[in-house]
């Protein structure tokens, strides 16, 4: 097993630059890495003892391989395929396949490795991949948005060198266990960078915009997969040491709360998307034991959703309420919505039940707040007008050919764009069968309540609402001042902790 | 201690200069100067407990400073570095619409 995690570690890289001389292959290539990984998913599962893996000596390589990394690898296998599916006709180059099963490849090691100097590179990598692809347009915007990225993310990271460092000096060690007992300013600088880099809390205002204006295929990826990447050691860190968890819950609840406070009053499709995201990531912070089934279903809701929204005639919910869509677009629009406001049968379901059950009580009111915000911003996305579904108008319209579609100024539809979403939409189908313990009455009833308020909270008041959050705070410098109030603010809550754990 | 504080001093400079410089690649040059208080502090820790390069040699007996920090930040200086080849790069394509490269002009331009 530990030979196969080697191999299955390098793989991505390794393919990646083949896909570089092999252009033909690429889609192909990218594919089957995905493939590779959901299956050493599956093989996680199956297996029930965690594997320990210590490369080199004792200042070597640690890897953790549990089901914990089971369920994020698995959203990166499913998000990987469902986009290399989306872009199978786009005629993207293959230097684009090639970023994602890079970005793919490290986003792997993030979520198995367990020292911090290993997730250090790891993360780095995804910084330079993400750029790479966010920049791919190669329009000045893009490349703004991609700059922006890497120096918030590079800055951060610095951040976090200085923390792996007071904890090697404090236990001569670079494993995540060494977080116990260093000094609370070591703990502050790492999670800074973990959470600047996780876009959790006033640290992740930089997402929105980088989510927002990205494509639709990289925005599916960023927000799907490659945010978890900074959650995951923190939810690691949350179970190995009983110290930190009430921290990671903190800031769970807190980022739950504020972006979906932001996820309301947005008008912008995408926007809302990412402010959502935020709001999520919350979601899993909040009960980490239980967070890597929320974190699988959230990333296929979001990538869904995002490749969906990349397609709509329009960003503002405005217009779209006066243009009336496709209705299969509406109907897999709506799953995704159902599924992550929490509706029986889709397993974010499952998810939300597992995640209340694992609350502490004191969070277990605002965990209810910002679900019905869910509901409220997903109404937005279900009470769209639509077209009747009818399945064989697909005919009707391949028979007059594309002179109708353009009357309509429709884009046409790859057929790429349905194996993606029926990948995601699967998946969150089948991920049922993880807690299938969920369904009884009283589960049933609540996330229903929730809906309903949230439903009729956005048809009463906040369908019409016209306050706009200001924006100011996602300015570039803002980004990089808040981390050193972030600082200051975990370090004191981090030093009143400790002196609370020495004192009992 | 006193070589800390420089040392820290330097990260705070180089923070400082990334939020106050109004220019792009002035910023860039921060974060150079950041991560060299960074890559200044892992050297200073690894010679904690000696100054002498880390080749086992039978004949001395002196104290070896660390390898492992040092190890640990060459991958790190490898790293930077290309991050902020990346950025040049970027900030290059950027500066043919904006040769004045202030940060505030071209995040005007380009946020929706």
């Amino acid at each position: 097993m530990t030979n196969i995690t080697i191999v299955w570690l390098a793989l991505p890289f390794f393919i990646g630059f083949v896909i570089y001389l092999l252009p033909k292959l690429a889609r192909w290539l990218a594919l089957g890495i995905a493939l590779v990984s959901a299956a050493y998913a599956v093989q996680l599962f199956l297996d029930s003892s965690p594997l320990n893996i210590q490369l080199l000596d004792n200042f070597g390589v640690t890897l953790i391989a549990d089901r914990l990394s089971g369920y994020f690898i698995l959203t990166n296998a499913v998000v990987t395929s469902a986009v290399v599916f989306y872009c199978w006709d786009s005629g993207k180059t293959a230097f684009f396949y090639m970023q994602i099963i890079l970005l793919h490849g490290s986003v792997n090691s993030a979520f198995v490795c367990a020292d911090f100097i290993t997730l250090y590179v790891a993360l780095e990598v995804i910084s330079i991949a993400a750029f790479l692809l966010i920049a791919y347009p190669r329009t000045n915007r893009s490349i703004w948005v991609g700059l922006r990225y890497l120096f918030v993310s590079n800055t951060a990271m610095l951040f976090y060198l200085m923390g792996a460092l007071l904890v090697y000096q404090a236990h001569h060690s670079f494993h995540y266990e060494g977080l116990r007992g260093s000094p609370p300013e070591a703990v502050a600088l790492i999670f800074l960078g973990l959470l600047a880099k996780g876009g959790i809390f006033v640290s992740g205002f930089w997402l929105p915009l980088t989510h927002s204006e990205s494509q639709s295929p990289v925005s599916a990826m960023l927000s799907g997969v490659v945010v978890k990447a900074g959650v995951f050691p923190l939810v690691r860190c949350a179970l190995m040491l009983e110290e930190i968890d009430p921290i990671v819950r903190f800031f769970g609840v807190s980022t739950a709360l504020l972006g979906v406070c932001y996820a309301v009053f947005e008008k912008d499709t995408k926007r809302m998307l990412a402010f959502h995201t935020i709001s999520q990531l919350g979601f899993v912070l909040a009960a980490p034991a239980v967070g890597g089934f929320y974190a699988l279903t959230h990333g296929l809701v979001k990538s869904a959703l995002f490749l969906t929204a990349g397609i709509l005639p329009s960003r503002n919910f405005k217009e779209l309420q006066h243009q009336p869509l496709d209705g299969q677009i509406w109907l897999a629009l709506a799953i995704a919505s159902f599924s992550i406001s929490g509706f029986p049968l889709l397993s974010g379901f499952g998810a939300k039940i597992l995640t209340s059950k694992n609350l502490l009580p004191w969070h277990v009111i605002s965990m209810n707040i910002a679900a019905v915000g869910t509901g409220v911003s997903f109404a937005k996305f279900i009470f769209l007008p639509h077209d009747k579904l009818s399945w064989n108008r697909d005919r009707v319209a391949n028979a007059d050919g594309e002179t109708r579609e353009q009357e309509d100024g429709r884009k046409k539809l790859q057929p790429g764009f349905w194996w993606a979403i029926f990948t995601l939409l699967g998946g969150l189908v089948v991920a049922n069968i993880f807690y299938y313990e969920a369904y009884t009455l009283t589960n049933i009833i609540k996330p229903l309540v929730t809906i309903a308020v949230g439903w009729l909270s956005y048809l009463v008041i906040f369908k019409k609402a016209v306050l706009k959050l200001p924006n100011q705070t996602e300015k570039f410098d803002h980004l990089i001042g808040v981390m050193s109030l972030m600082l200051i603010l975990l370090f004191w809550t981090i030093w009143t902790r400790t002196q609370g754990y020495a004192l009992a | 201690m006193l070589l800390e504080a420089f040392v820290v001093g330097t990260i705070l400079c180089g923070f400082l200069g990334i939020i106050f410089k109004k220019n792009l690649v002035m910023k860039i040059i921060s974060m150079d100067i950041m991560s060299t208080g960074v890559i200044a502090y892992y050297v200073l820790i690894a010679s904690r407990d000696g100054l002498y390069t880390p080749i086992i040699d039978r004949t001395k007996d002196v104290n070896y400073a660390d390898p492992v920090p040092q190890a640990v930040i060459l991958t790190a200086i490898v790293i930077g570095f290309s991050i902020q080849a990346l950025m040049l790069v970027g900030v290059m394509k950027l500066s043919k619409d904006n040769p004045t490269l202030e940060t505030s002009a071209i995040e005007e331009n380009n946020t929706p």
